[in-house]
């Protein structure tokens, strides 16, 4: 039987949220800039939309991050998420030197 | 809409305490936001008569900015062509002058200057009132407006993650039971009901303004953040070398020249102020601040253009409106949906009342939780409310009133001020007004304090027309200053209505409620 959901364990679920939601918000960021082309001029409007682009996926992962069972499972899947995300703005030369 | 019954439970938890955490500071941060978005007219409404002679014409404009540069080397660094006077801009040409320190937190003193009917310079350095802009500072700091900025911004940003949380869980919450619950308005008996029913339906028709008002709101409060983390990831573009320009810098066109090369290129445009700014090789940049009333701007009131000042070509629009290209209008649309800086004062007066109503959205959540906790704590068999739970109802009444209370008083004292105005004494009265009112709840309770203070705050919001009797017409610049004074008229009335029903409750209510009277022994309905 799959276990209930609760408020219980809002710190384990809401710090992942918190923590790994921002590297997913930064990593959201980066794959733009990746896929855009953007970094070649300084302060340009696309780096702003990068950085905008922040705000709503690191909020929505804080606010869906008690939807995952149990705190092992949103660290387990948003650290996943992460690696697949970095994974693609490694390869496609995104990130600095 | 079905959804599982623990996750409905465990989000209805989450809204709760979210609320309760983040409640208070949001009330004070849409309420004062609600009237930052008349900033303009308030601080035409709060100014001065100014004392300069009036402002030459633009076409005399040349020889003011001369007589400036030469009197006051200091304006070489900066300074303002104001196309449009008023008492908020009472100066063709003002500029400021700070030390590099007072420069980064906006300080130093500024200086307007005008032409006397015999043609000798005139500065001043009394200005228009700082006090819609303390405001603006409350709304931004979520009213810890006595903080400094690089404290109260990650404060801010910490409580516009909460407000983004409530949104969710709240529209979880209220999903099951949408179809049944959207347009039933229980009034009766049932107080807790009615309230739901009020927090239900003002929370969900304004949803997308919540979402824009939270999403932004983190951008505000993180954006150097973000940056630095994408900086450090992704690499920082360099800034560009300027090429050192060859030889003695162009001769600058007027000012006339500028409006009208802008009339030719940007029709629509209204241009309002020119900011030239001199750079240390001598050469000179020229920002032109206006607007276009076809389209949302960037800043709170007002898009920008770079103008080139020898020729009056527009170098670069980015920020102008209606010659943005798709990236930076968008980037606009953000700015401009949290600013209400679109459609003139129809969308102006629609954010007001949305502000207003989602100030109301935190102070009902905030009734319901501790209507909640009586409930609970019944359940567990205490018969008294306990003390963490009649502080939190003294908050919710204090917190709120003495926010309205100490921005009508520290407003309405800016006409008795005048010139002698700073923000630091519009701070200080506001704070004085805000802290006697929290205490006041604190020591009488909130069930006494409900109808003292709902009175108390009417009579404060009736200092603000009682200042404009007293300052006199002359600081009416124009006429329609007055609905300031009447909001505010508007304001008491809805406040002493208020007063009246929480009196009634104070004698009707449950005894253990935290808004029954403890002195009273009313009998128990339920």
């Amino acid at each position: 039987m799959k276990r209930a959901l609760t408020s219980r364990d809002w710190f384990g679920k809401s710090s992942a949220g918190l923590l790994l939601g921002f590297f997913l918000a930064l990593g959201a960021g980066g794959l733009f800039k990746a896929l855009a082309g953007v970094g070649d001029t300084f302060f340009s409007t696309k780096g702003q939309l990068a950085m905008w682009m922040m705000a709503p996926v690191w909020a929505l992962v804080l606010s869906f991050c008690f939807m995952f069972r149990s705190t092992a499972r949103a660290w387990g899947w948003l650290a996943a998420a992460n690696v697949v995300l970095w994974g693609a703005i490694w390869a496609l030369g995104g990130i600095a030197p | 809409m079905k959804l599982p019954t623990d996750l409905v439970r465990m989000y209805k938890e989450i809204h709760g305490w979210v609320g309760i955490i983040s409640g208070l500071a949001l009330f004070i941060a849409f309420y004062a936001g609600a009237i930052t978005m008349f900033e303009e007219p308030l601080q035409r409404w709060a100014s001065p008569p100014s004392r300069l002679a009036p402002p030459p014409s633009l076409e005399r404009t040349p020889e003011l900015i001369e007589k400036v540069l030469a009197a006051h080397p200091g304006a070489k660094k900066g300074y303002d062509v104001n196309l449009a006077i008023d008492s908020a801009r009472p100066a063709r040409v003002s500029w400021v002058e700070a030390t590099p320190e007072e420069a980064e937190h906006g300080g130093g003193v500024t200086y307007y200057a005008s032409l006397r009917p015999d043609g000798a310079l005139q500065v001043e350095t009394r200005g228009p009132s700082p006090v819609a802009q303390f405001i603006d500072v409350l709304h931004q700091q979520v009213g810890l407006a006595f903080l400094d900025h690089e404290v109260a911004m990650p404060i801010m940003g910490a409580v516009s993650l909460l407000y983004m949380i409530a949104i969710v869980s709240g529209l979880v919450v209220l999903l099951p039971s949408l179809v049944s619950d959207l347009f039933a308005l229980r009034i009766g008996r049932n107080v807790k009901r009615m309230w739901l029913d009020v927090h239900n339906l003002l929370g969900l028709f304004s949803v997308p303004f919540h979402v824009i008002m939270a999403l932004t709101a983190v951008v505000f409060a993180f954006h150097d953040q973000f940056y630095d983390a994408q900086a450090v990831a992704f690499g920082r573009p360099e800034r560009p070398e300027r090429s050192a320009p060859a030889g003695p810098p162009p001769p600058l066109l007027t000012p006339a020249a500028i409006v009208a090369k802008l009339q030719d290129q940007a029709p629509g445009f209204t241009p309002i102020v020119l900011d030239y700014s001199g750079r240390p090789d001598g050469s000179v940049f020229l920002r032109v601040a206006g607007t276009d009333p076809r389209f949302g701007t960037r800043g709170p009131t007002y898009g920008f253009a770079s103008v080139d000042p020898a020729s009056g070509e527009i170098v670069s629009s980015d920020y102008m409106p209606g010659r943005q290209d798709g990236w930076s209008a968008t980037i606009t649309s953000f700015f401009a949906l949290h600013f209400g800086s679109f459609g003139g004062a129809p969308i102006r007066w629609a954010y007001f009342l949305l502000g207003l109503a989602g100030a109301f959205v935190f102070y009902t959540g905030n009734l319901l939780w501790i209507e909640s906790r009586r409930k609970r704590e019944r359940k567990a068999g205490a018969v008294e409310q306990t003390r963490s739970t009649r502080v939190l109802g003294a908050l919710t009444v204090g917190v709120p009133l003495g926010c309205m209370a100490g921005i009508s008083v520290t407003l309405a004292a800016a006409k008795i001020l005048g010139f002698a105005a700073t923000p630091g004494l519009h701070s200080v009265i506001y704070h004085a007004v805000f802290l006697a009112f929290v205490v006041a709840a604190l020591v009488r309770g909130a069930a006494r304090a409900g109808p003292e203070l709902s009175i108390a705050a009417a009579v404060a919001m009736l200092t603000i027309p009682a200042a404009s009797l007293v300052a006199g017409p002359d600081w009416f610049g124009s006429p329609a200053l007055i609905a300031v004074d009447a909001v505010a008229v508007g304001l008491a009335l809805t406040l002493a209505a208020s007063a009246r029903s929480a009196r009634r409750r104070r004698f009707a209510a449950p005894r253990d409620s935290v808004w029954a009277d403890p002195g009273l022994n009313a009998p128990h309905p339920g």
